[in-house]
């Protein structure tokens, strides 16, 4: 028997994942306040449609903006804190330190700061995305192989080209790394400060529905952030990919090694 | 006329010299103190010549091949190529290839080979062109859309030879290009060298630690002491050329091998 894909695999699971999503409530094996069917949960998406929709644009606008500030401060202050040892011996050390401590405790600052609105949401996800992106600016401009720049000063390299075409190119894959990880909290940052404090928005349509136990449309809420979050990395690894091609070495081993192998056979130079 | 063509004869001597070091020197300032790497060098590398230096590990090998490509300042001495002071890289003089995989990854082999070109703004045909001949030269035609990371060992140094010649500088330096290389594909490479090498007729100054490949290649083996780096011998190897790999089974081969082995094995 033929294996099936890992691709046909997961759709399986997913397929899966939602049967059994509309299996348990309706065979009563929960309850279904703690767990609506997907059919009513759909239902319920559909009827308060507009409602989920200007949420939606709430979100998405809150996480665009704060993805902007966390990827355009996350790649300046790496670059400078990875580029520069004085800066790097400084800094890095203290930012490494507060990537590890819960920033959602400093919400509340941030509403007193910057009001409930869209501002303080904004401002708490792009703080809390900053530290993966330039964590990793950094680490791809300080693991860079110095063999690649004595390569391109003894090709006769300035300054600046060492930078635009080595360190930049160099450091990108880390860096992407890093803008996708920062992404994805961006997003987390802009839902659980919606849910905390706020008026607007799909994690403060969540928190609402919630107080008065209307399930469905808690769940309705949910499924749009799951599917703008799998949607947003999606598209972050096609990026990745289609940025990398040269870099594919890690995924394709097994085909290049097989292509090893061919070269072997060709009369091909050694 | 013969007296005046040989007035300007001599007066050229300088441009037969490829490389000439003086009198040079150099001291490390590391964490514990000063070392010495190298210790009065002086050395004259005839246009054209294969030069092969050989010494125990740690004794400046690498350093003075930096030295040579601009890519460090000696402490004192002066290194004079092609006439003139040694003080920046500079590609159109000195190319370097270097042991470990120094190609851009994220290049495909022809755009690295064209990398030094295009540093230079040369223009975008011209590049190609100079890059697919060197290509060519390397063994590699059909090649050139590769990245590094698709080519075997062998293949990335060709490409590396390719970039080290492709703005046709005098001179070429290698620091132990083929050390990452196995057994069976050096020979070839070793070989390959050397058609390439009679193809351009480029000075070549090659850092190795295999005897055999360096008798196989050199029109003149150099001999380094442990540190400080001096040069304690410089053995002129007569086989013929071109060399064959029958050479290596010769009386001759050996003897030179020895010489050299001796000489590495009593420096202080
Ligand atoms: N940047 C540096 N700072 C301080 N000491 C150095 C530096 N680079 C090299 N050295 C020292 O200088 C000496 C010569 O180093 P070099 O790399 O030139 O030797 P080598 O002959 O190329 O060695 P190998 O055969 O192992 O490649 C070594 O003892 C090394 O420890
Ligand atoms: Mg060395």
């Amino acid at each position: 028997m033929k294996r099936p894909s890992p691709r046909a695999v997961r759709w399986m699971l997913i397929a899966a994942i939602l049967v059994v999503w509309e299996a348990l409530p309706r065979l009563g094996l929960v309850a279904e306040l703690l767990l609506p069917p997907l059919s009513k949960t759909l239902v319920a998406l559909v009827n308060a449609w507009p409602e989920y929709m200007s949420a939606l644009f709430v979100t998405l606008y809150e996480v665009i903006l704060a993805m902007l500030i966390a990827c355009g401060a996350g790649i300046l202050v790496g670059a400078l804190v990875g580029g520069i040892t004085l800066l790097r011996n400084v800094f890095l050390p203290v930012f490494s330190s507060l990537y590890a401590v819960p920033i959602v405790i400093l919400y509340p600052v941030f509403t007193a700061w910057f009001g409930i609105g869209s501002e303080s949401k904004v401002a708490f996800a792009g703080a809390y995305g900053f530290f993966p992106v330039m964590l990793s600016t950094a680490a791809g401009i300080r693991t860079i192989d110095e063999q690649l720049l004595l390569a391109a000063r003894s090709m006769g390299a300035t300054v600046p080209q060492q930078i635009t075409r080595v360190i930049i190119p160099a450091s990108i894959p880390t860096v992407l790394t890093g803008l996708r990880l920062g992404g994805a909290l961006t997003i987390i940052g802009v839902v659980v400060a919606e849910m905390l404090t706020s008026a607007a928005g799909i994690g403060y349509l969540v928190t609402s529905y919630r107080t008065i136990l209307d399930s469905p449309h808690v769940f309705a809420g949910v499924l749009m952030i799951l599917i703008l979050s799998v949607l947003f990395d999606t598209a972050a690894r096609a990026i990745e990919r289609r940025t990398l091609v040269w870099q594919t070495a890690g995924r394709r081993e097994r085909a290049s090694s097989k292509e090893d192998k061919a070269t072997l056979a060709m009369p091909a130079p050694a | 006329m013969a007296n005046v063509s040989n007035v300007t004869r001599l007066r050229e001597t300088p441009a037969h010299t490829a490389v000439e070091v003086s009198n040079l020197n150099h001291v490390y300032e590391g964490r514990e103190g000063k070392v010495a790497a190298l210790e009065d060098i002086s050395l004259t590398i005839e246009a054209g010549r294969f030069v092969v230096i050989v010494g125990p590990s740690g004794c400046g090998k690498t350093s003075l091949l930096m030295m040579l490509a601009g890519l460090r300042r000696q402490t004192s001495g002066t290194i004079l190529c092609a006439g003139r002071p040694i003080v920046d890289p500079d590609p159109e003089r000195v190319g370097v290839v270097f042991q470990e995989a120094s190609l851009f990854p994220w290049l495909s082999a022809l755009d690295n080979v064209e990398f030094p070109m295009a540093l230079r703004k040369a223009p975008k045909d011209e590049r190609r062109r100079r890059a697919d001949e060197m290509l060519n030269l390397v063994g590699l035609q059909g090649f050139g859309g590769r990245y590094p990371h698709e080519l075997s060992g062998g293949m990335k140094q060709r490409v590396s030879i390719a970039r080290g010649l492709v703005q046709d500088p005098p001179v070429l330096l290698m620091d132990e290009p083929f050390a990452a290389l196995d057994e069976q594909t050096r020979m070839t490479m070793g070989h390959e060298l050397l058609r390439i090498w009679s193809q351009t007729n480029k000075t070549v100054v090659f850092i190795t630690h295999s005897l055999t490949e360096a008798v196989y290649l050199a029109d003149e083996v150099l001999v380094m002491s442990a540190r400080p780096g001096r040069i304690i011998d410089r053995i002129p190897i007569t086989l013929p050329r071109p060399r064959n790999y029958e050479m290596m089974a010769s009386d001759v081969f050996g003897r030179l091998r020895d010489r050299i082995w001796q000489q590495i094995r009593t420096t202080p």
